[in-house]
């Protein structure tokens, strides 16, 4: 005789409410006449995530859940309903620009530059399954930082990854590009996924659990003899994670993946992945191998170094706008893992916690803005892609021109700009710990921080001080939803920068219950 | 001590189905080296009281996924093989290095643990192995089963924006295709009818025979280009095919 569970619909509403739009979604798709589906679909993906977003303040509201959903899988915790909140946000904005000009291939399986290709875009032909994708996506990023369980994190971790594998390949221009950075993402991906799921193999055997609060208690006990595995297990889980963030040395995906799909997908993925992959991370290092912490740091302060530095200088020698926004991502990864080192007694780690859930939130808006500027500035082949194209822009379209230019000294962290406060809250937690490996950890981080700024500033005078080429790319007028995407994210890194207090509050409200543990 | 045996005897087996899958050139041969080490693998869950995950591994990873695997190849033909030729120069060497060293370097992680006796599997499997399985995967386990549905429509719906191409047009009907052959003829002197087909004789019946005209000289239009080509570089074509060809390219 099985009991049945019991699952907390209400604590689990948000991540309901998104998967049942997206499987209502591809019922659209089967059943809808053509010319309908579009305009089903945009309203039911918007109306998905607001109401998600809505049911997350209600949580917040009514108070927050103190022990995992769904039989303990999923854990509904302050931090996680900070993530939601943010991921959900940030989605909002990129479908604003998924849906904002016809960035997709009109018909994928024709091949390209084929007449048939042709003839599909004559037709109008359009590949409107981008939208439940999107929400599928959207729907394992709210999963993947949430997960109680490796096995629940495992599967959250393809349920975010697969479509995201099909929505790059699906760029209308440079299409072979596109295909190219489709194949290399999900080879990797499913590549480092491998690793995962060996990492929860080898920690199963050692903890005999692949609970996340499992693991912490087995580790409370330590001995056993099985003490390898916990480090070969641990090594093998990091690289699945890290991989997703984009850490170095598992960098090398980031800047072919975000050249080669539709940009808005790159303002997605840029954006809600990191958000979701460092919950993921956050959650991984610190419930579950918290009480392992002086095993794994020094390998993520490695790690973390490297990235900052690796990311740093390579930005340097990109011509390409979004591989050197890539390598700016990167980066900012690097800056971030040094806040999950921050850890010390329970003020201490929700300290390092409300910062870094403030950065993801700056870091996040910020690069939704970029890239929708970048959708912007036209060739006649599609984006104007080469940073010399991007020359004296600031001349011809001063506007669009300062607001890149205030993006980019958001992402070099310049006082005034939501970029310096989430630098700041980081840094100040790592600083607050007062251990000296920490502390150098950061002053490399700033230095990184120095040589990052110089490349942004390279672009700013690109584009103000240099003359405009009389061929040059011309700047489209943007819809509203883009004219929206980039008002709201120019908003919140002119309000974040100024005025952070209400959000740092609400990270620091979100923080101080820490995970579930 | 028949537990002992069997590892032994399969690990033999496995692995070097494993190597062989690695170190084949030929598509077909790793699929089918794939399928032993997949048949070897469920034997083993089968000896480690695991029947339901034997059977399944048969089931679904031997039994579907294998064949499709299979499938694909003979959709692409057998006799495709890929480039070897590295376009990273040193790269095989340097993979080969980090594999090895990495193996090693799980080899001694995992040889070096301690392993107590399992303890509790007898009375985890007392109310029989299926049972138990279902219910852990419908009680604790019900959200993480619940979520897999979510990547079996993405992959479907993903297979078919991938492969599926709507017609954007009328497919021509024979009187169409009719009419054009036709047009064809009138404009550019193409022949409407089918080109003559290979000859067929008392002793042979094969694409490489050309057909002969009435008057008995062969029609240059029923011999194969590209066969007749690798004749010719075999040196085994027959003179009459090769002086028809050449009379008529000059």
């Amino acid at each position: 005789m099985i009991t049945a569970p019991t699952i907390e619909y209400f604590a689990l509403a948000p991540l309901l409410i998104i998967f049942g739009a997206a499987i209502i979604g591809v019922l659209v798709e089967a059943f809808a006449p053509r010319y309908l589906r579009r305009a089903v679909h945009v309203p039911l993906t918007l109306l998905s995530l607001v109401g998600a977003f809505a049911l997350v303040i209600l949580q917040t509201v009514r108070g927050v859940p103190t022990t995992p959903a769904a039989m303990g899988s999923v854990a509904v915790d302050g931090p996680t309903l900070f993530i939601w909140g943010t991921i959900l946000v940030l989605s909002f904005v990129s479908v604003l620009l998924i849906n904002d000009e016809e960035q997709f291939v009109p018909s994928a399986a024709a091949v390209p530059g084929s007449a048939e290709e042709e003839k599909a875009i004559t037709e109008g032909a359009a590949h409107t399954e981008v939208y439940p994708l999107a929400l599928f996506a959207i729907g394992g990023m709210l999963l993947f930082p949430a997960s109680n369980d490796l096995l629940i994190m495992f599967v959250a971790l393809e349920v975010m990854s697969l479509p995201l594998y099909l929505l790059c390949g699906l760029a209308r221009r440079r299409r072979l590009l596109s295909q190219e950075a489709s194949v290399k993402y999900f080879l990797l991906g499913a590549f480092s996924s491998a690793f995962f799921l060996y990492g929860t193999a080898l920690l199963y055997g050692f903890a005999g659990t692949v609970d996340l609060l499992g693991i912490r208690e087995r580790l409370a006990v330590g001995g056993g003899g099985t003490e390898t595995l916990l480090l070969v297990g641990t090594a093998m889980l990091g690289v699945g994670l890290l991989f997703k963030i984009g850490a170095a040395p598992f960098q090398a995906w980031k800047p072919d993946v975000y050249q080669g799909a539709p940009t808005p997908i790159t303002a997605l993925m840029a954006s809600g992945t990191l958000v979701a992959a460092f919950g993921a991370v956050l959650r991984v290092f610190w419930v579950a191998l918290g009480n392992d912490s002086w095993n794994w740091e020094p390998i993520m302060w490695g790690v973390a170094a490297l990235t900052m530095v690796a990311g740093s200088i390579l930005a340097i020698t990109q011509t390409d706008i979004k591989r050197m926004l890539a390598y700016s991502s990167i980066a900012h990864a690097g800056f971030l893992l040094v806040g999950v080192m921050a850890v010390g007694e329970r003020g201490q780690n929700a300290l390092a916690l409300s910062g870094l859930l403030f950065y993801l939130v700056t870091y996040g808006i910020t690069t939704v803005g970029a890239f929708a500027i970048v959708t912007l500035v036209r060739d006649p082949g599609g984006e104007a892609w080469h940073l010399s194209r991007w020359a004296g822009l600031g001349k011809r379209s001063p506007k669009l021109a300062g607001l890149f230019a205030f993006f980019l000294l958001a992402f070099a962290g310049i006082p005034l700009t939501s970029g310096f406060f989430g630098k700041y809250a980081v840094f100040r937690s790592a600083v607050a710990l007062g251990e000296a490996w920490l502390t150098g950890l950061v002053v490399l981080a700033v230095v990184a921080s120095a040589a990052a700024a110089f490349f942004y500033v390279r672009v700013i005078v690109l584009m103000f001080f240099s003359d405009p080429s009389a061929d040059g790319p011309t700047v489209v007028t943007p819809s509203w939803a883009t004219s929206t995407v980039v008002g709201f994210s120019a908003f919140a890194t002119v309000a974040l920068g100024v005025f952070p207090q209400p959000v740092l509050d609400l990270a620091e409200k979100a923080a101080k219950s820490l995970f579930v543990q | 001590m028949g537990e002992t045996i069997t590892f032994w005897v399969l690990a033999v087996v496995s692995v070097s189905a494993a190597l062989g899958l690695v170190f084949s050139r030929k598509a077909v041969y790793c699929a089918l080296m794939l399928g032993v080490v997949m048949l070897s693998l469920a034997v083993l869950y089968a000896v480690q009281d695991a029947p339901f995950l034997a059977a399944v591994q048969i089931i679904v990873y031997t039994g579907a996924v294998m064949m499709l695997f299979l499938f694909v190849l003979m959709l692409v033909g057998v006799d495709s093989s890929d480039s070897l030729v590295e376009t990273i120069r040193g790269q095989r060497f340097w993979a080969v290095v980090a594999g090895l060293a990495f193996a090693a370097l799980v080899a001694l992680g995992v040889g070096n643990v301690v392993f107590a006796p399992a303890a509790g599997l007898g009375a985890v499997n007392a109310a029989g192995n299926v049972p138990s399985l279902a219910e852990l995967i419908f009680t604790r386990y019900v959200f993480a089963f619940e979520v897999t549905s979510a990547l079996l429509i993405t992959a479907a719906l993903g297979a078919m924006v991938l492969a599926h191409r709507e017609r954007l047009e009328q497919k021509a009907t024979q009187r169409e295709l009719s009419r054009e052959r036709f047009v064809k003829y009138g404009e550019e002197g193409l022949d409407p009818s089918p080109l003559p087909g290979p000859g067929t004789y008392a002793r042979a019946n094969a694409i490489d025979m050309p057909a002969l005209l009435p008057d008995g000289k062969i029609s240059k239009l029923s011999v194969n280009r590209y066969i007749a080509r690798y004749e010719a570089e075999e040196g085994t074509i027959d003179p009459k095919v090769a002086e028809i060809l050449e009379g008529e390219d000059k």
